[in-house]
């Protein structure tokens, strides 16, 4: 600092001498600064619970699939050495669940009614733990078993299109490379999962069903639930390190462009809100500072006349905006950091706002939001309160070095 | 110190102040012609309105003239920089106003070795400041804050600083209109003794008969010109206008 001891005395006397109006910009910056930390905590855990809905609703965090399948989307394409891929896939870092899966697009028949379906060759086990359609939805009958073969897991909506109830013996017809191919398949389980597009994309059969029925071996994807989408890159790597070149891993952004676009327009809404706030704040405190300083006009007069040069008139005003700022980050953390802290450990329950359908666009979403919380919002906190308030007293510093001390000392001499 | 010499501090060659405001324009000052050489102490007097303020603030780099040619310390001031004048407001000149001349917040003391500080001065700044102060008979004060003094220990604690900063030049408006007779007369007193002892050069306006009788020059103005200019017996070998 280019302030002397003296200075340093002033700047704080003037801060303790309006100690009211002082305390009420601190209150004031660090309200405004805890409302901007509380939109930030409740993005971050939006977007966490929207992206983890994206993934355990079958896209996963990251997928393995054949390296010509992003740009095709056929559905025939295979991953190759499935073997040697399957045994190093459970030591993925930070993997919570995979599922590996076959897909197939087919006809579904019934008596005289038919119906499209997508159809999915899964591995039971895996599936039911790594997808959350399965999980809470509510299924009459049961799920697949590990081994069972011709039987089927519908969603209710496309039962209801077959009229079929459970045990009744569906017609499959699957189109596989170049040819078609039919199968007889029982109904084990309908599931209802709430959401008529969710449902309608339910259609599940065993793996070496798929591969019996198809005439193609082995798998499409592997689909990859993480602890956190943070963690994507390590995983992904560990998965290249293994897999064989003919495979690629691709990360649900890439399997769901059109959700991803969605989730970084809600990022960027938030912090657009999150600015908004701030800029609120930084002209609140703008006019606060201006007023301080207009009324000591005659001081910053008097310190212009005795020799004191711009810089160091600015440089104390600031000063006085940096206790301020930090007193206004303690507010900011105490006030924002509880109701974050009530976000992250409560929630909010939003199932009132919203519809019943929760499904959109393949995604099983939350009916609840949980706000982030953590060591981070210290470092926010702090910033966000430091840079508000510097940004909005650099004018009035400025102003206050700009006093003709000749004007300002007649007016109140 | 310096010893009363013939060195010029402030030449005026018929400098003019207009003020606009709402396109009425004031003429403050017509025409001011003058010197004032080291060692001085010289007082200008004149009815309200008549520019003594004016005058000391243009002098002191405060203002900016609209005519003329004004010297102040051998620098053309119209042509210093704004940092320019800040440094010889700091350096070489020293200020007394009428009215709210010290910072609240800070103690006698604090408000002198402020200037020393802004001067850069780190060595026994303490001791100057307290050597100012007991100069004008302030030490017991040293601690107090300026609601904690009267107006004329106040207005002497301005004094301190003014001179604590070694100016060549102490500019004061009207530096006793807020004291009484009593007061009015401690405080020239030690200007006084200041400017014979230390020889500093003084100039200050004022409107009090008492104070007047103190200056060895007088310049009256008049609605902004100089109407007389008077150097006392006593002194009228020495000082020449
Ligand atoms: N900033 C200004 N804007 C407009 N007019 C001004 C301004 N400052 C001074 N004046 C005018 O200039 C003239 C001279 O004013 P100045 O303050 O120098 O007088 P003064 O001799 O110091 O008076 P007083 O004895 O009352 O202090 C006055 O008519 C005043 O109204
Ligand atoms: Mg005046």
């Amino acid at each position: 600092m280019r302030l002397g001891s003296v200075a340093l005395k002033y700047a704080t006397r003037s801060l303790t001498r309006h100690s009211r109006r002082t305390i009420l910009s601190m209150v004031g910056t660090g309200i405004g600064c805890a409302m901007a930390l509380v939109a930030l905590s409740w993005m971050d855990g939006a977007i966490r619970m929207q992206v983890r809905a994206i993934a355990e609703s079958g896209a996963g965090h990251i997928r393995m699939v054949h390296r010509n399948w992003p740009e095709t989307q056929e559905d025939t394409l295979r991953l190759q050495g499935l073997e040697e891929v399957l045994a190093t896939v459970a030591e993925t870092p930070h993997l919570e669940h995979y599922s590996v899966r076959a897909h197939a697009k087919g006809l579904l028949a019934f008596g005289t009614r038919t119906a499209p379906a997508a159809i999915t060759g899964v591995l039971p086990k895996h599936e039911m733990a790594a997808n959350r359609i399965l999980r809470r939805g509510a299924l009459e009958g049961r799920y697949l078993e590990e081994d069972e073969e011709g039987a089927v897991v519908i969603g209710r909506t496309l039962a209801r299109r077959l009229d079929v109830m459970l045990d009744d013996a569906l017609y499959a017809t699957l189109s596989g490379k170049d040819d078609i191919h039919s199968a007889m398949l029982r109904i084990v389980g309908i599931l209802d999962t709430g959401s008529q597009e969710l449902d309608l994309a339910v259609c599940h059969i065993t793996l070496a069903d798929m591969q019996e029925i198809t005439g193609i071996p082995g798998a499409g994807e592997i689909s990859l639930v993480l602890s956190e989408e943070r963690h994507s890159a390590e995983a992904k790597a560990h998965l290249t390190e293994t897999m064989p070149a003919d495979n690629t891993v691709i990360t649900w952004r890439e399997v769901n462009p059109s959700l991803a676009a969605n989730v970084d327009s809600d990022t960027a809404f938030m912090r657009l809100m999150a600015l908004i706030v701030i800029v609120v704040v930084a002209l609140g405190i703008m006019s606060a500072q201006l007023t301080a300083v207009l009324e000591r006009r005659a001081e910053f007069a008097m310190l212009s006349a005795l020799g004191m040069k711009t810089r160091q008139i600015v440089s104390m005003v600031m000063m006085e905006a940096v206790v301020i700022g930090l007193g206004g980050a303690v507010v900011a953390l105490g006030v924002g950091g509880s109701v974050s802290y009530y976000l992250a450990t409560r929630g909010m329950d939003l199932s009132r706002w919203l519809d019943d359908d929760l499904g959109f666009a393949d995604v099983l979403f939350d009916p609840y939001l949980y706000g982030s919380f953590g060591v981070w919002l210290i470092g926010y906190a702090l910033a966000i309160a430091m840079a508000t308030t510097i940004f909005a007293t650099l004018y009035p510093a400025w102003k206050a070095a700009q006093v003709m001390p000749a004007d300002a000392l007649r007016t109140t001499g | 110190m310096t010893a009363t010499t013939d060195e010029v501090l402030v030449k005026a060659q018929n400098v003019t102040k207009v003020y606009h405001t709402d396109e009425v324009a004031t003429h403050a000052l017509r025409g001011i012609t003058t010197e004032v050489t080291a060692g001085e102490f010289l007082a200008i007097v004149g009815p309200s309105g008549s520019g003594k303020t004016t005058l000391l603030n243009l002098i002191g780099a405060l203002d900016a003239v609209t005519d003329g040619h004004l010297e102040v310390m051998g620098h053309n001031v119209a042509r210093m920089s704004k940092r320019q004048r800040a440094d010889m407001r700091l350096n070489q000149l020293g200020f007394v106003f009428q009215a709210y001349n010290l910072f609240p917040v800070l103690t006698a003391q604090e408000n002198v070795e402020f200037v020393l500080e802004l001067q850069g001065v780190t060595d026994n700044r303490t001791e100057r400041a307290r050597e100012a102060l007991d100069q004008l008979g302030l030490l017991d004060f040293a601690d107090r804050r300026p609601t904690q003094m009267s107006g004329g220990q106040q207005q002497r604690v301005a004094v301190a600083r003014a001179i604590a900063s070694r100016p060549r030049l102490v500019l004061a408006d009207e530096p006793s209109a807020n004291l009484d007779g009593e007061n009015a007369r401690i405080l020239l007193d030690m200007m006084h003794e200041l400017n014979e002892q230390a020889g500093i050069t003084f100039v200050f306006s004022t409107h009090d008969p008492r104070v007047i009788a103190y200056a060895r020059r007088v310049i009256t103005l008049v609605d902004g010109k100089i109407d007389t200019d008077v150097v006392k017996e006593r002194e009228a070998m020495a000082e020449q206008t």
